[in-house]
């Protein structure tokens, strides 16, 4: 498909917008999409799908191209092109083949914060290490030493209970 | 670091319009919308819903659920100018459902990208606020239904940018003196060098209508809700502080200030006003109610004419389909009767 701005180059950005009350779509080659300011998404992060994944596929065999995601049947190259991942079992099945893309959009590899309740034990406990230790460090530039020490002597019991608590 | 200061920066309503929480979910046992059947799509929308509905909680009586399926276009439309859904959620509308808050302070999107987005919406900056009540509303989903959730990755979810907390918080913020400047350029680079994103009005690939900007966080894994939140609001003060002083400059210039009483003069006589103009015009009299150069319009008026002049919901409102040109003048009707309605109960308290 043409781009509906220059009619010249391939479109590869699909815009949604509203306009005058109306959903509008326009397919918009790269070159365009910068210039009305629909920078695509990915690029914007300094990720680009297709030459990241593009050059991953290269090094890839047929074998690993055939691997397909047992829950839902996606190949990684359907993940590569679409930008969408097929469903929890994927990040599983093409964990090694994510990560360098998932490190390069977020700069990190493991997550802190909330945890569902299917969450592990050993992650619920690291989870709870890293809040008191957030807490800790607030405490000693508030000059709190009192609940500084207190908060330490929690981190250092938790860190007992955890097998991989001092990593 | 700055956190005394920042604090300082209490009422911030003169650049902030509203705060947005949303998380992102998904249900571990079904694949992601993108490969998810009509059937199944319908089987998840159903599974939610009862969720949601069925929770004995004081919040579950609130909600109603909308199939989106049944709505019209403009009743459809006016939910993204209202920014309770996305522009995406509804260009297909098959096999999604809505659950609104009654009053559409939360909403949750079924089968948009994810197969749940809770969001929370709140005047003003009110990032705490908005936070506690959308993961409320998480923890509340979680014992009944089992998300995707990976002990290293976090959330999973259907785009790679959204896994590890799923959480976006954003705040819509009035920016017309930086605009006017033309710095957003240069903020918007140093703003991804910080892990945010600053866009147009209604998100992704949006024009920003009325200097009218949205502030988000960027990365979602290795950084907490609290730390995301905590790095959101340092910036936002920033950009508060930066808007502030370019304002405090721009409103001695002769050309700004005639422009600002032109686009009130103009709000308040037009017959006719588009949906451009109109942004743009009340945009420019927003300024001068921040800076103090008139008191007779305040700002609640402002954000709430710049969802109702949108024209979906505008012909929601009225209840029918209109042709452009009879928009205009609803359009110009309403924007008049508001900004007039203001000033009535003041004058008669002076007599």
């Amino acid at each position: 498909m043409l781009c509906e701005s220059c009619e010249k180059r391939q479109a590869t950005t699909h815009i949604k917008t509203i306009m005058n009350g109306e959903l509008k779509e326009f397919n918009l080659c790269p070159e365009c999409a910068k210039k009305l300011g629909y920078g695509s998404f990915f690029n914007n992060l300094g990720f680009d799908f297709d030459k990241l994944f593009g050059s991953f596929m290269d090094g890839f065999t047929t074998e690993s191209n055939a691997k397909r995601c047992k829950q839902c049947g996606s190949s990684f190259e359907d993940i590569a092109k679409s930008g969408k991942v097929g469903c929890a079992n994927c990040y599983e099945t093409f964990y090694e083949e994510l990560m360098p893309s998932i490190q390069r959009i977020h700069g990190r590899t493991s997550h802190t914060g909330k945890l569902a309740h299917s969450a592990g034990t050993e992650v619920r406990l690291r989870n709870e290490i890293s809040k008191y230790k957030l807490q800790l460090e607030k405490a000693i530039k508030e000059q709190e030493f009192e609940k500084a020490a207190e908060l330490r002597d929690r981190i250092k019991e938790l860190e007992q209970n955890s097998v991989h608590g001092k990593e | 670091m700055t956190e005394k200061k920042n604090d300082s920066l209490k009422n911030v309503s003169d650049v902030v319009i509203s705060t947005r929480i949303r998380f992102a979910r998904n249900l571990r046992d079904y694949p992601f919308p993108c490969r998810l059947s009509n059937d199944k799509k319908v089987k998840v929308a159903a599974i939610v819903k009862d969720a949601v509905l069925e929770d004995h909680s004081a919040i579950s009586d609130r909600f109603r659920y909308i199939q989106m399926s049944e709505l019209t276009q403009e009743e459809a439309v006016s939910l993204v100018e209202r920014h309770l859904v996305s522009p995406e959620f509804i260009s297909d509308r098959q096999g999604r459902g809505l659950l609104l808050l009654d009053d559409e302070s939360v909403s949750i999107m079924i089968n948009e990208e994810d197969h749940i987005r809770i969001q929370v919406l709140k005047p003003d900056m009110e990032l705490d606020a908005a936070y506690d009540l959308a993961d409320k509303i998480d923890t509340l989903l979680d014992e009944q239904l089992n998300f995707a959730f990976n002990d290293k990755l976090g959330y999973l979810t259907q785009c790679p940018t959204n896994i590890g907390t799923g959480m976006r918080a954003s705040l819509m913020m009035h920016l017309p003196a930086l605009q006017e400047s033309g710095s957003m350029g240069r903020i918007a680079s140093s703003l991804s060098k910080l892990g945010l994103v600053i866009r147009g009005m209604y998100g992704e690939g949006t024009e920003p209508g009325g200097s009218i900007y949205q502030l988000s966080n960027q990365v979602t894994l290795g950084i907490s809700e609290q730390e995301a939140i905590n790095n959101l609001r340092d910036i936002a003060n920033q950009l508060i502080t930066q808007e502030r002083a370019a304002r405090a400059a721009i409103i001695k210039n002769i050309s700004i200030i005639d422009r600002v009483y032109r686009s009130y003069a103009i709000l308040h006589y037009a017959k006719l006003l588009s949906g451009d103009e109109c942004m743009r015009l009340l945009s420019n009299l927003r300024l001068g109610v921040e800076s103090g150069l008139f008191e007779d319009v305040d700002l609640e008026t402002i954000n709430s004419l710049f969802v109702e002049i949108q024209p979906a919901t505008l012909m929601k409102n009225i209840g029918k389909k209109l042709a452009p040109q009879e928009r205009d003048q609803i359009r110009a009707e309403l924007v008049r009767s508001a900004l007039l309605q203001k000033k009535i109960p003041a004058n008669r308290r002076l007599q």
